[in-house]
């Protein structure tokens, strides 16, 4: 592959195309001058590259220059491609690829706050810093900004909501809002009862994690950081980072330390989907589906609780394996337990599967079309739900996933109810890979000291399937025993940007479980600064595509 | 008189608002958790509310961040007195593991007075309940603070390389 595709590159681009290097078994880099990057974007989707993300790193103290990597993954071929470029520090102009992704909207505003790159032909080129009022000119990710600088706030800033579409009214909703849980802020314009575009001003949470982690502590903390980027996911995270160090530093870990992860993840997943389920329950007024699902997965939490002395921020992966052996005796335990939990699940799953009032409330409601889904780069059950058949645990295994068999299930119905399916269908999977995990675990060690150094220097990825998507880590290894760039993009990040597209033209009622549908987590997607001016999305659709949107919503009512 | 009526006010059911600063979810699914069937917090009377307006306590979870600082202070002056606080989890505690980075202010106590602090990563449920408890007088305090002086670390945990001694000399300069 890497070889067609160098041969590909080479005849259409010349000299800008400066390398193709396959830096390990998946990932595919591409060096190109900034000059060629939209056509060499373009020429990766065209071979089945979905976008993943973009990485901005500092290279000022080594070159002068500023680098940004776009991230795409080939899911048939089981490939990583990273188009890598750079842009002089004293002009830092990159094309941007944001006209024909759309989703890579977002990832490049980052860039303009956090390093200062500038892209001319960006389609919503604005102010995105940190706070209301960071100070213009200071890029918190420039490595001659020390992590604890906190600049003086300017006063009187005020953010400017977008404009209101015509003969529409403003209803704002958060920072603090009992359907969101987190600080986020939506203006919702509403016509009526009907949702006719929103505004998101969001990033609340970002607490400076990248930053932290690339200047003040060692490879050995970064996981247990890592963990605390979210609540839920946290083992996701973890594992992510790990596997990218490991891949960058070509460490191999025991087989029984990938089954324990393994293990670790679906058990996370059980509890998430659990959880959100619950949730989603309680967004559309259902709270003994809330209760009901919450008592299921508190069995979970106290398995977790024996397995590795916490209920949550287990700080089980560490780079080279896990921290504590499943024994026998808990072995037996998980059995148990899934048992159960998947006994009284069958009683929920039966209980939802025939409710009318469920029904009425999620089908039908928060529908995009596959097309879109694809074009805005949805991941996770809300891309499954809308037939986008991507799944990282099957398109990219990593761990023990290669040594499992488990369904992806993908519907077709575009909708929260389908959302919702899948999630519990999940559910069910989890519990055949947990006990499959179980039978199959190889014995022997579960870590692995690392003799050498990692090597500085390297550009890995990996990718993770959470428990509401795909979550990708970009680890460029650092000289002094810690990354020198750290970026994660959680599944939230994708999905978010879509949120004011599936709120188009539906019922301001339904803004909850719509919203409540992607299962956010602000906190994942928070973790660097980006404040983000994205409207309706009107601009995006034809007047054809709207008509048909306005039309369908009276069908369902 | 004024005393007397506090007492009466919180010897009642109290009504909560969880108020989420930058936590990373983890604290606000444990708060969560205090409501379903196994720990069943409404049997002391404990509600959660949606408006501060309704509120007689706060919880806050989460490192408050410069976003949210503003947002925090109004949501706290909007509870009518009087009013109580808990600082549930590490990071609102005392700013968890980033209490110093660029878009953190620290822990809630810098920024609203706090009464109580639940410290844990995440804290358990149990512990919740306890706080929330001993708050309302239904169990005896068992614990009580202890005055810490650490000027340095008495170990050299990391090397002190050039990046170590400057933030020193940045907190000598501060003090």
């Amino acid at each position: 592959m890497r070889k067609e595709l160098e041969a590909k590159l080479k005849a259409e681009l010349q000299d800008d195309v400066v390398c193709v290097e396959k830096s390990d078994e998946r990932t595919i880099m591409v060096d190109v001058k900034r000059e060629a990057v939209r056509k060499t974007s373009k020429m990766v989707t065209d071979i089945n590259g979905r976008y993943l993300c973009s990485i901005g790193y500092d290279n000022i103290d080594r070159d002068g220059t500023i680098g940004l990597v776009h991230t795409y993954s080939v899911d048939d071929a089981d490939r990583f491609i990273c188009v890598r470029t750079s842009a002089p520090e004293s002009d830092p102009t990159i094309e941007s690829i944001t006209p024909d992704l759309p989703s890579a909207g977002w990832s490049e505003r980052e860039y303009m706050d956090l390093l200062g790159l500038k892209f001319p032909n960006h389609p919503k080129p604005k102010k995105l810093i940190v706070a209301d009022d960071w100070p213009a000119g200071i890029y918190p990710m420039r490595k001659n900004v020390p992590h604890d600088l906190v600049p003086p706030g300017a006063e009187d800033v005020a953010y400017q909501l977008d404009e209101a579409p015509p003969g529409t009214k403003i209803v704002p909703i958060g920072p603090f809002h009992p359907s969101l849980h987190e600080p986020e802020h939506f203006a919702v314009y509403v016509d009526g009862e009907t949702i006719k575009g929103c505004d998101y001003r969001g990033f609340m949470t970002h607490r400076g994690i990248e930053k932290l982690c690339q200047t003040q502590v060692s490879y050995n903390e970064v996981p247990f950081i890592a963990e605390r980027i979210c609540g839920i996911c946290g083992s996701v995270h973890a594992t992510a980072f790990s596997q990218a160090v490991e891949s960058a530093g070509g460490i191999q870990i025991p087989r029984r330390a990938e089954f324990i992860r393994t293990l670790m993840l679906e058990v996370e997943r059980i509890h998430s989907n659990l959880l959100w389920l619950g949730v989603a329950g309680h967004l559309i007024g259902f709270d003994t589906v809330f209760m009901q699902a919450w008592r299921v997965r508190e069995q979970i939490m106290w398995l977790c609780e024996r397995l590795t002395g916490n209920r949550k921020t287990y700080g089980m992966i560490l780079i080279g394996g896990v921290r504590k052996d499943i024994t026998p005796e808990i072995a037996d335990d998980i059995r148990k337990v899934i048992d159960k939990v998947e006994e009284e699940l069958m009683v929920i799953h039966r209980a939802i599967e025939k409710d009318t009032s469920i029904h009425k409330r999620t089908k039908g409601v928060g529908t995009i079309t596959k097309e879109e889904a694809i074009a805005w780069g949805l991941v996770g059950p809300v891309a499954r739900a809308r037939g986008v058949d991507i799944d990282a645990r099957r398109d990219h295994p990593y761990a023990a996933y290669d040594e499992v068999k488990f369904e992806v299930p993908v519907l077709t119905d575009c909708d929260v109810w389908s959302t919702l399916v899948i999630r519990v269908i999940e559910t069910f999977e989890a519990i055949k890979i947990i006990r499959q995990c179980l039978d199959k675990m190889p014995g022997g060690e579960y870590f692995v000291e690392l003799k050498d150094k990692i090597p500085p220097l390297r550009h890995a990825i990996t990718a993770i399937e959470a428990p509401r998507g795909e979550s990708i880590h970009y680890v460029i290894t650092g000289e002094e025993n810690r990354p020198e760039r750290w970026r994660v993009r959680a599944p939230t990040y994708p999905n978010l940007q879509a949120v004011p597209l599936m709120l188009l033209n539906e019922q301001f009622g339904d803004f909850p479980i719509i919203m409540g549908s992607i299962d956010p987590c602000f906190s994942c997607t928070d973790r660097v600064a980006v404040i983000d001016l994205k409207s309706g999305k009107s601009s995006s659709m034809t007047k054809a595509e709207l008509e048909r949107l306005s039309r369908k919503t009276p069908e369902r009512a | 008189m004024l005393k007397n009526l506090c007492k009466k006010a919180f010897a009642k059911s109290i009504w909560v608002y969880h108020c989420n600063t930058g936590a990373c979810n983890g604290c606000d699914i444990e708060i969560l958790n205090i409501l379903t069937p196994f720990y069943d917090v409404e049997r002391f009377g404990i509600k959660l509310v949606a408006s501060p307006r309704h509120a007689d306590a706060m919880l806050i979870s989460g490192a408050v961040t410069r976003p949210t600082l503003p947002l925090v202070k109004r949501a706290y002056d909007a509870i009518p007195d009087p009013k109580l606080v808990f600082a549930i989890g590490s990071c609102a505690t005392g700013g968890g593991a980033w209490f110093d980075t660029y878009n953190v202010t620290g822990g809630a106590d810098k920024v609203i007075p706090v009464n109580y602090y639940i410290p844990g990563c995440p804290p358990r449920p149990e512990s919740i309940l306890y706080g929330v408890a001993l708050a309302l007088g239904l169990v005896e305090k068992e614990v009580a603070p202890v005055e810490l002086k650490q000027m340095e670390f008495p170990i050299d945990m990391y090397e002190r390389n050039e990046a170590w001694e400057k933030r020193n000399v940045i907190y000598e300069l501060v003090k």
